[in-house]
């Protein structure tokens, strides 16, 4: 079935416009540096835009809100159609606010790393990304530089980036299969940058009141610090990716320590979790997903294991199925 | 070089930095976490010489909070002390506000074609944005809800972390799981 969606977005206020790039140096000279900038700003800006989210034959859309404040970032996440989510995060936690089954989730937050998180060299991530100025291209009457990152193979997704030429903001988004085939799209329809944030616009809507309210145990430290060997081992992994962090501890409530093992290759986070089966619950088995964020479980024995990453279907699967007790 | 981009971050706070500086400072913002916690430590101290520190903002929210954890000591989550105000950055405060009209289309991967996008019939007025996308398989469910607490955990370990992850999260329809 072909349907067609009109969104409608009329925005008031200024239009800020640069007619070309800058050709004083500051301009970035290579896909990498148009990356950093983008991830500079992303962190560094106060910012308050409404974008639309799209996947799966669906369109969300959502609002988001970035403050940087004395005490560190701040931001809002806010769904604006279906059920009222909403996500808080700071430099500490991370709240989820979930009117639809009334539940919170509060968990601990991590520190932005840039993107990707790889030598300025990229000689790690070339043999399974290539990264490409794609050139310049307009958002809505916006100059931008749009920005490549092409898997090598079929085990990892794609990006492409839009850059505000002037403020290196990010105005649009792509997830893309190795065909190039766009699975997953953000593009901000209306956004404010560098303005005051009113705090209010940073509070959440629902107080949580009478809800279920579930914290997730904090991280047990730096793993160079204080290493956890993991009970369990994975053996297929696509060619790059490494171990990066292994916990373990209560992530789900009512469930017992779960082991949790993170694999990168730079780029793709894929994460292992091992946990007892819960009595009162049905293991979770096969393929499932939520966007592009693919899930595969299975059960070894009295265990549930679960392997989730924004990287395709398929290597969530071998993953998963390679898993087993050291 | 530490020291200059120290004074850099400096001017940035004192709203004095050339806009050239500022582009070239972003850059090493976006590598170097070290300088943004160099960044976050020069806000307070500008707010606090500036006397611009705002009464402590104690929403009913964070309370709410803290009386959900309040038998859990090591997890009472600290108010932040100066939340609610902060200066625009330097030479940023640009409303580059986007004015689009985004005409998106969508399209089954099982019933069309791959080479024939579909097109939007609305008309075209001025900047717009055509997006065609090919959805997943709408053979795979979505993640039970019960493990959105692993999505929640994942994210803060992704590397493209921040809140652009859980987008997923929050674009969730709610009646998917009664089908499970």
């Amino acid at each position: 079935m072909k349907w067609l969606l009109l969104a409608s977005l009329v925005v008031t206020g200024p239009v800020f416009m640069q007619a070309a790039f800058a050709t004083d140096g500051t301009t970035p000279q290579s896909a990498r540096q148009w990356l950093d900038s983008m991830s500079g700003a992303l962190q560094a800006l106060n910012y308050d835009g409404t974008f639309v989210y799209l996947h799966d034959n669906r369109l969300e859309a959502m609002r988001i809100v970035h403050q940087v404040s004395p005490g560190g970032e701040k931001e809002r996440l806010i769904a604006l159609t279906g059920s009222a989510r909403e996500v808080l995060r700071d430099e500490k936690v991370v709240t989820c606010i979930m009117p639809d089954n009334k539940s919170v989730m509060v968990g601990q937050s991590r520190p932005r790393q840039p993107f990707p998180d790889v030598p300025e060299d990229l000689d790690s991530l070339s043999p399974y990304y290539q990264l490409r100025d794609a050139g310049e291209d307009r958002i809505a009457g916006l100059m931008t530089r749009v920005i490549d990152i092409t898997p090598r193979d079929k085990y990892r997704y794609g990006y492409r980036f839009w850059i505000d030429a002037t403020n290196f903001m990010l105005l649009k988004f792509e997830l893309k299969d190795v065909d190039g085939t766009a699975i997953e799209q953000v593009m901000f329809t209306d956004l404010k940058v560098g303005e005051r944030i009113d705090p209010a616009t940073l509070e959440p809507s629902l107080t949580g009141e009478g809800y279920n309210w579930f914290r997730q145990e904090n991280s047990t430290g730096d793993p160079a610090v204080n290493p956890v060997r993991p009970e369990w081992t994975v053996t297929l992994l696509p060619a790059g990716f490494k171990m990066t962090d292994s916990q373990r501890r209560q992530v789900r409530q009512g469930g017992e320590h779960a082991e949790h093992m993170v694999f990168t290759d730079g780029l793709a986070t894929v994460s292992v979790y091992v946990e007892k089966v819960m009595a009162n619950e049905t293991a979770f088995t096969g393929l499932s997903n939520r966007g592009a964020m693919n899930a595969f479980g299975s059960v070894l024995g009295d265990y549930q294991v679960t392997v989730v990453g924004e990287v395709p279907a398929a290597t969530v699967q071998s993953v998963a199925r390679s898993v087993s007790k050291r | 070089m530490k020291e200059k981009l120290h004074e850099q971050l400096s001017a940035l706070v004192d709203n004095e930095l050339m806009d050239a500086e500022q582009a070239l400072l972003f850059r090493q913002l976006g590598t170097d976490a070290g300088l943004r916690e160099r960044l976050s430590r020069y806000q307070i101290i500008s707010d606090g010489l500036q006397n611009h520190l705002p009464p402590r903002v104690d929403p009913g929210f964070h309370k709410g909070i803290q009386a959900a954890l309040q038998d859990e000591p090591a997890l009472h989550v600290e108010l932040p002390r100066f939340a609610g105000l902060f200066k625009p950055l330097a030479g940023l405060a640009v409303a580059a506000s986007v004015a689009v009209v985004a005409v998106l289309s969508l399209q089954s991967a099982r019933n069309e074609p791959a080479s024939a996008p579909a097109m939007a019939s609305a008309p075209v007025v001025q900047d717009y944005l055509r997006a065609d996308i090919r959805p997943l398989p709408a053979s795979s469910p979505q993640v039970p809800q019960s493990l959105d607490a692993y999505l929640v955990n994942h994210n803060e370990y992704a590397v493209n972390r921040g809140m652009l992850p859980y987008v997923r999260l929050v674009g969730h329809e709610m009646n998917v799981d009664a089908k499970e």
